[in-house]
């Protein structure tokens, strides 16, 4: 159960987050959804504190995440990983050395630094691959892969962490609608297999419709809705997106449906 | 609204105006611009006559000198001679004047200083560059764990490339003897100071992202170093240590008229003792393995850089 209470984060003048309220139980898939600048990236960066908090508690069982200092920080990056819209792969090191670093918290000094990872490490990485379907690629240089085969790869260094949730920010708005679904369908399969807590910033919303259990709308650093996708009406989707809604509501241009499978629940636009 | 149209800036109705108001203060901008550039080139002018004052750079003083240059070279030529050029030494083991081995008597400890002086070379970056690489992390503004390292570390390499390298051999001869050792430590210290600056901006030009990324695993500082930092600047690294350690081969040649080792010991030595054909001797030896070694790093350096861009 992570537990999020009364969570503030200013930059200067501005609240990025303010006052956020949340209970997310173990094993669900939930979606952010709001326009830019709504306080979705902060929030999760404050999750596995790449972000500090300015006020606020987070807490993952009875441990006071927003606390951590030194190892137990690293303790806790390590349970919560985390996927990135530019997916944030070292491009000039190989793929599996990437999915490598996935251990590097279990992984003595001594051996990090010098690179060395065991048989077992390294089948344990193989396999996290082989999952996404991207083990032939081991030995290619991350940066040589298309954008959707590195956010696979990025989800399969994810994976390495043997982490308890799974953080992403954007993880396909950099993406094209059928790399995006690959890489949405990967994520639900993990949350549903692994019994893995699924966090993710959409700025589409029927792939939040389409893949997760809850949803929450943020709205200039508040959160504004909290709920199944079926109580997201239009009208408080609207406000949810305001400028932005035409761009969200459409999904040919930024979304997981691809035109051979129809996503199930549209919104007019 | 056509092309053909447009005034030349005149003010008029609408959309003149905002071409009157633009040419007004395009006006202005160059105006104070031109203030500027005044200023700046009279600071130049300035400048430049204090230079050449105080340096008492004059032409009649260079136009005496320049004959005195070629006198100069003409006491270092060897007196070559066409018939004896390939003679042996005779009997009694002496060249015979003329000759190619009369002029490069010596040769073969010139071959050998040569040698110690491309050693001094690689060892000194070698150990500046370990030295730099390390450094280089703390004193980058972007990665330094906290001010107070970045600060000290930034001074520490401020202060090993502040001292002439001939001045830090002047010290080392004097603590620890007369020697190649002393030229070494030398050019290695300001070697790392030089080296630490470039990598460090090196460094502050690195992308975020992987670095993010491994700050996202749970890495130590460390880790994010050796794993989001390295394989980025790595290239670019190996690129200046190879253009340092040309700049050594050329420092480690003249180190030596201070006693540090190398080819310029055996220089000094010709110089001030002789002043004859065996200046020339070991001068063009020097020029001769400096362009090599220069012409070898250059090929690496290309070859390497090349490789890394069309992998």
């Amino acid at each position: 159960m992570l537990k999020i209470e009364k969570l503030t984060r200013r930059f200067g003048q501005n609240l990025a987050v303010n006052n956020a309220n949340l209970q997310i139980p173990d094993g669900q898939m939930v979606g952010i959804i709001g326009r830019s600048g709504a306080g979705k990236s902060t929030l999760l960066r404050l999750l596995n504190r790449l972000i500090d908090p300015s006020e606020g508690q987070i807490l993952f069982g009875d441990t006071d995440i927003a606390a951590l200092k030194g190892r137990d920080l690293r303790a806790w990056r390590s349970d919560c990983a985390m996927i990135f819209q530019q997916f944030n792969l070292v491009g000039r090191l190989d793929v599996v050395t990437n999915v490598l670093t996935g251990r590097l918290y279990d992984v003595p000094a001594w051996r990090s630094m010098a690179q060395v990872f065991t048989p077992r490490e390294r089948a344990f990485a193989i396999q996290a691959l082989d999952r996404l379907g991207m083990a032939h690629t081991a030995l290619q240089r991350a940066e040589t892969l298309s954008g959707g085969q590195q956010q696979r790869v990025a989800i399969a260094r994810a994976l390495a962490q043997e982490p308890k949730i799974l953080l992403a920010d954007e993880p396909i708005a950099s993406l094209d609608p059928m790399n995006a679904k690959i890489v949405m369908d990967a994520l639900r399969d993990i949350n549903k297999q692994d019994g893995i807590t699924v966090i993710c910033n959409l700025h589409t919303l029927d792939t939040a419709r389409n893949y997760c259990d809850r949803i929450i709308g943020m709205q200039d650093g508040r959160i504004v809705f909290d709920g199944t996708p079926d109580l997201l009406t239009t009208r408080m989707a609207r406000e949810i997106y305001g400028a932005e809604a035409d761009e969200a509501f459409n999904e040919a241009a930024t979304s997981t449906a691809i035109p051979a499978t129809p996503a199930p629940v549209r919104v007019p636009a | 609204m056509t092309y053909a149209n447009a005034a030349d800036g005149v003010p008029g109705d609408a959309p003149r105006d905002a071409v009157s108001t633009y040419e007004r203060h395009r006006a202005e901008l160059r105006a104070s611009k031109r203030l500027w550039n005044i200023v700046a080139l009279l600071a130049f002018l300035v400048c430049l006559g204090l230079s050449v004052w105080i340096s008492q750079f004059y032409p009649e003083r260079l136009a005496n000198g320049l004959p005195r240059i070629f006198e100069y070279f003409a006491t270092i030529l060897p007196d070559l001679q066409w018939n004896l050029l390939f003679e042996g030494r005779a009997e009694d083991g002496r060249a015979v004047p003329g000759s190619l081995t009369f002029w490069y008597t010596d040769f073969w400890t010139y071959v050998a200083l040569i040698w110690e002086t491309i050693l001094m070379a690689i060892t000194a970056t070698l150990m500046g560059a370990g030295v730099a690489f390390v450094l280089s992390f703390p004193a980058a503004a972007n990665l330094a764990p906290n001010s107070w390292v970045y600060w000290l570390s930034r001074r520490f390499l401020e202060i090993c490339r502040g001292i002439p390298e001939i001045l830090l051999a002047l010290v080392f001869v004097f603590m620890i003897g007369i020697g190649p050792l002393a030229g070494v430590l030398a050019i290695a210290i300001h070697t790392a100071g030089a080296l630490g600056k470039l990598f460090a901006e090196v460094n502050e030009n690195a992308s975020s992202r992987p670095i993010e990324g491994i700050t996202a695993v749970g890495g130590t500082w460390a880790e994010k170093m050796a794993y989001g930092v390295v394989p980025q600047v790595a290239p670019n690294f190996f690129s200046y240590a190879m253009l340092r350690f040309e700049i050594n081969v050329r420092a480690s040649s003249i180190i030596g008229f201070v006693g540090a080792g190398g080819i310029g010991q055996e220089l000094n030595r010709v110089i001030s003792f002789y002043s004859d054909d065996r200046v020339m001797a070991v001068l063009i030896l020097v020029v001769l393995t400096v362009t090599i070694i220069d012409l070898i790093s250059e090929r690496i350096r290309l070859g390497y850089i090349g490789r890394e861009n069309f992998a």
